[in-house]
């Protein structure tokens, strides 16, 4: 089974350009999407009979396989599979939210013009992601993950008949590949010093220790990988394209922008975790990024009101988190909130796109009461926040739980600053859930007019739910999941050990967290009286206006665009006016300029001359003009006699 | 007499390029489309021969006096020719006023080709100077060949002015060459390094550069480029962008890396910062075209910047990265090119004629979304390729801020690359009816486009011929 994974990746590929060029019927009455779903089942199939031979041993990991690609700069480079715990519970994750959304979709896009077009782009996207996952060099992965962003990029302005999706599209691609500027020239550094990209091959150069590369190598490697899957990843200070990415379709915010795609950083820096075991300074950064990534995003939640951008705001929180797991050094842990992150994300986002389904608008302040409108979306969304939150025994919890001890062990300071974030996700998640389904509603057309979606949305909102409920569960019995997903086998067993010496009262933190954002919630919004929420807002309003400006990150950028654009502008008007002015106007000046001096010259001096030399030789000329009889021919005899001469002359001297 | 074989390629083209020239008189008007096929045909005999010439060294390469014969310029002259038959093939679909003077259009580009040709073999100055000056000669006319348009007189003058002025620095430059060395052969001065401190030499090496950064326009040489590029009919604009740039940077690279090798001149910082200046000045002035034409100048010249960073290295891995570069290029340029002459040929050159593309042609706007994800370095396209032995070759080197500064600049191409392909993919169409192409720009497009993609997803074969195409006989 494991031998042909390649085709989940190829299968969609290819399933894309069939829908693509398929067929001219663009609506919904095309079959063509159908394709992409049954093709997406497939490939969600392959990838959990890969988890089962993972976990159960069947398999042997890691799976390694390449084909010989190009020769560069003398060494051999590969393409190929490499497939270990981490890319199997990763293929899961991204196969298995991709079917949902693709069924749901179904629902949801059923009216839209570009309808065919949509599943292409969903496949295309698929299937770069799954080859960003499966693949075993670094060169092969980033050109997926330039795939990636650009597929993220044509559904980001999906429906580009407003203005704000498609600058929301272009600001994503830019600002990502501000990030992978980093990546290539982190790629560039790794290839001096080690000649190859394979993953397989690298931790030996890693490990060779100090003689063998500068020590500063690792460390710049590191940083710069970090730079690219803060990009991605949508970390500080590169975040600010995911809040405007949710302009896209909803389901695909939910696949891309909360499940998979975000994830690809993350999944980088854990490919790539050796480079930091090297390099501690560099795992740090990655630890600090996470850390203050975290606990901004989550105070912006705060004082979101449209429904998806808190949600954004939300994924780029908990994606600080996994980044905070993997930077303290809990592997495990940070890919085990990846995992379940994965399913509570996109169950979130998927009720999120039913209600605005339903209402026809984003902002929460015209929702409120729709739990007697849509109880299934309703429950299924209070699942998604309580597994999000951390209320014990669901999977965010002992995701969470996981990562949070790690940062413990690595630095109680940043553990309370790790907690306060986590209260802050209970109070802005419930506060999304309260407002949008209790209470009074406040905009009582749109309540009237709302109403519960069809199964073919639904069903996948019951799957993710029970995900959400007992995925955690289910992986941490036993140790499963650490089991598979480990970097190394002495870390597992230090892991282990520590977790064993961890002080007891750590869980109880979390859960307090939990109860504290949940109180604080129901207090201000959940009862359906929201005049404390308002005299609240009213007196910190200077903070408020700092949140909703997102601490000015978003001006920072733009006026680095301006800078860029205005530099641009000045460097065109230099070549169009100066430049022009120089060297063709000034050409012609110049050259007017010489023909006036010539012609007074030729006026003054040359006529003149000619005049008065004329005169004289008419004079002259009469008496001469006898001599030589005034015929032409007899003109050139003597011009050829006297060139005779001097060329004699100068020829016998 | 003994080895002028060699030039066969040459003596093909040239030959043919005066018979269009005869035969225009002969071929009713309605018929003058013929010339442009003879032109073809030409330009594929020649390709021809240079396959004997590749398959059979010991007789078709050596070196004469004036010219040598090796891989790499064997590697280039392909170049020149395939640019050549892609233009072909562009002109014979490209709306012209009338079909007057083919024959001398077709003639004009035969006979830039063989210059072109002529200069990446050249060894001697001289033989440098002329054959730049066929190239700089015969394109001065295609630029100007739309006689009834002001602009395209305009942009002609200028690119005449300019050119002027280059060569009679860089004959300047030779003469300076001769009072140094006593010679005009690049292979004779072998105490080469004896002169290297002299002023005199540096002086004469100076003002050869100005002339060869004119043919391939780099900055602070570029000036004609935008307009001239703007005021050619489209394909001479493709030609243009492709041919004397790809023979220009041969020229340079035998003379600079090998000949007389800058870093003994101690004039590396200098190239480094000329690159750095080249595709810097292109890429920020591109962002505020809004004509797709002056677009790919713009872009043509930071393209030119990136090959650049071959010189600075002036070892085989940049040479390679140049000649991989060359050849993605070639590809992806001509392949935008061609989508603009498409659009073009109906609905001009604005920007806003790609409006909603993908909801008319969506094949077209894909294939563009290729070639402009191409020149900006997305992988796996073969630009990403070229772009990463280039920058590679600048690491391994040891030239971090010059790698640095190139990876900046193609992050700040992708901007104004991706305007277009917004206009294309997020705007509504403002017609509805599908761009029109001929059988000859369908197939040169998608000649491209399979290319683009081959060089980019299977590198392999494309890098092993340039790996054995960076070798130069003397």
């Amino acid at each position: 089974m494991i031998k042909h994974v390649h085709w989940i990746a190829l299968l969609p590929l290819i399933a894309s350009v069939v829908i693509l060029l398929g067929s001219r019927d663009n609506t919904e009455k095309s079959r063509l999407p159908l394709l992409g779903v049954a093709v997406m089942g497939w490939c969600l199939l392959h990838s959990l009979l890969i988890l089962a031979g993972v976990l159960s041993g069947r398999a042997e990991v890691p799976f390694y396989r390449t084909l010989p690609w190009f020769e560069f700069g003398g060494f051999e480079m590969t393409l190929g599979v490499l497939i270990d715990g981490t890319a199997a519970f990763m293929l899961v994750v991204v196969t298995l939210v991709s079917f949902l959304v693709q069924v749901y979709s179904l629902g949801y896009m059923h009216a839209d013009p570009r309808f065919k077009r949509y599943f292409a782009y969903l496949s295309f996207f698929s299937a770069s992601m799954l080859g960003l996952v499966i693949s075993s060099n670094l060169m092969a992965l980033f050109a997926c993950w330039e795939l990636v962003g650009v597929s993220s990029y044509l559904l980001i302005g999906f429906w580009f008949e407003g203005d704000a999706p498609a600058y929301a599209g272009k600001k994503a691609f830019i600002t990502t590949k501000l990030g992978d500027l980093g990546f290539f020239v982190g790629l560039l550094l790794l290839f001096a010093y080690a000649q190859t990209f394979d993953l397989k091959m690298l931790p030996l150069h890693f490990q060779m220790g100090p003689g063998h590369m500068p020590a500063w190598v690792p460390t710049a490697v590191g940083v710069l990988l970090l730079c690219g899957a803060a990009g991605k990843s949508a970390q500080v200070p590169l975040f600010v394209w995911l809040p405007d990415a949710m302009e896209g379709p909803t389901p695909v915010s939910a696949l891309i922008h909360a499940a998979t795609m975000v994830a690809a950083g993350v999944y980088l820096v854990a490919r790539t975790y050796f480079i930091y075991q090297a390099a501690p300074m560099a795992l740090e950064a990655v630890a600090w990024v996470g850390l203050i990534t975290a606990a901004l995003a989550a105070t912006m939640a705060v004082a979101a009101y449209d429904i998806k951008r808190v949600l954004a705001f939300s994924t780029v929180s908990q994606l600080g988190f996994m980044m905070l797991g993997l930077g303290v050094g809990g592997y495990t842990s940070g890919l085990f909130h990846l995992t379940t992150h994965g399913c509570f994300k996109a169950l979130l986002f998927l009720c999120a796109g039913s209600v605005i389904h339903a209402v026809h608008t984003n902002d929460m302040r015209q929702m409120g009461g729709l739990s007697k409108k849509m109880p299934e979306t309703f429950i299924t969304m209070l699942i998604g926040a309580f597994a999000i939150a951390g209320f014990p025994f669901l999977s965010g919890w002992f995701s969470k739980e996981a990562i949070l001890h790690d940062v413990y062990r690595f630095s109680p300071a940043m553990w309370c600053a790790a907690l306060a974030t986590a209260a802050l996700t209970a109070f802005y998640m419930f506060r999304l859930v309260f407002l949008t389904f209790l209470g009074i509603s406040r905009d009582h057309p749109r309540w009237e007019h709302a109403g519960e979606s069809p199964p073919v949305m639904t069903v996948p909102l019951w799957i993710l739910a029970a995900l959400s409920i007992f995925a955690g569960l289910a992986l941490e019995h036993n140790g499963i999941f650490a089991g598979a997903v480990c970097f190394g086998p002495a870390a597992a067993a230090e892991g282990a050990e520590a977790v064993a010496h961890a002080p007891n009262w750590l869980a109880w933190g979390a859960v307090g967290a939990f109860a504290l954002g949940l109180a604080a919630a129901w207090r201000l919004y959940g009862t359906g009286d929201l005049s404390l929420a308002s005299s609240l807002k009213r007196s910190l309003a200077g903070v408020f206006d700092i949140l909703e400006d997102r601490y000015g990150f978003d001006r920072f950028f733009l006026a680095l665009v301006r800078a860029s654009d205005s530099l641009a502008a000045a460097l065109y008007w230099f070549d169009s006016n100066i430049i022009d002015a120089i060297f063709v106007d000034g050409w012609a000046l110049a050259t007017r300029a010489l023909a006036e001096v010539q012609r007074f010259f030729d006026d003054f001096f040359v006529d003149g001359a000619v005049d008065g030399v004329g005169a004289l030789t008419r004079d002259g000329g009469l008496g001469l003009s006898r001599l030589m009889a005034g015929k032409v021919q007899e003109y050139l005899l003597f011009v050829a006699l006297a060139v005779s001469l001097f060329a004699t002359f100068i020829m016998t001297r | 007499m003994e080895n002028l074989r060699l030039l066969i390629p040459e003596i093909v083209l040239s030959a043919m390029a005066l018979l269009l020239m005869l035969a225009e008189l002969f071929i009713p008007r309605r018929h003058s489309r013929i010339l442009l096929h003879l032109a073809l045909l030409a330009s594929a005999a020649a390709l021809g021969t240079l396959g004997l010439a590749a398959s059979n060294p010991a007789v078709y390469q050596g070196a004469g006096s004036l010219w040598v014969v090796d891989p790499m310029s064997l590697f280039f002259k392909v170049i020149v020719l395939a640019a050549t038959i892609l233009v072909l093939m562009l002109a014979v679909d490209a709306r012209r006023d009338d079909d007057a003077h083919l024959g001398s259009f077709a003639g004009l580009i035969l006979l830039a080709s063989a210059g072109m040709m002529l200069l990446v073999s050249a060894v001697d100055l001289l033989m440098v100077f002329l054959s730049l000056e066929l190239i700089s000669i015969s394109s001065f006319i295609l630029v100007g060949f739309e006689r009834g348009d002001i602009k395209s007189a305009e942009g002609a003058l200028k690119y005449y002015l300019i050119g002027a002025f280059s060569s009679a620095l860089m004959v300047f430059g030779i003469s300076l060459f001769y009072g140094a060395t006593g010679t005009t052969h690049l292979l004779k001065p072998v105490p080469q390094f004896g002169y290297a401190s002299s002023a005199l030499f540096l002086l004469s090496t100076l003002m050869m550069l100005a002339g060869f950064g004119f043919k391939i326009s780099m900055a602070p040489f570029h000036l004609w480029v935008p307009d001239a590029y703007e005021a050619a009919p489209t394909p001479i604009t493709t030609f243009l962008s492709i041919a004397p740039k790809a023979a220009g940077l041969a020229m340079m690279l035998r003379v600079f890396t090998k000949l007389i090798p800058h870093p003994a001149l101690e004039m590396t910082a200098l190239f480094s910062f000329l690159a750095m200046l080249t595709m810097t000045v292109g890429n920020l002035t591109a962002i505020r075209q809004n004509n797709i034409k002056r677009l790919l100048a713009y872009s043509s010249i930071a393209q030119a910047g990136y090959m650049l960073i071959g010189f600075v290295t002036a070892d085989a891995f940049g040479r390679e990265g140049v000649l991989l570069y060359a050849l993605a290029y070639l590809f992806m340029n001509a392949g935008a090119f061609a989508v603009a002459i498409a659009i073009g040929n109906e609905e001009g050159y604005e920007l806003e004629a790609y409006d909603g593309l993908a909801q008319r042609s969506l094949g077209l706007a894909v294939v563009m979304a290729f070639f402009l994800l191409s020149l900006a370095g997305i992988p796996p396209l073969a630009g990403f390729v070229g772009k990463f032995y280039l920058f590679g070759a600048a690491v391994q080197s040891g030239f971090y801020g010059l790698a640095v500064v190139a990876v900046l600049n193609s992050v700040v191409s992708v901007y104004y690359y991706m305007r277009v392909t917004y206009h294309m993919f997020f705007l509504p169409p403002r017609a509805t009816a599908p761009a029109q192409m001929g059988l000859y720009l369908y197939s040169g497009l998608a000649l491209a486009a399979v290319a683009v993609i081959l060089i980019g997803v299977y590198p392999e074969p494309f890098l092993s011929v340039v790996k054995s195409s960076a070798e130069m006989i003397p």
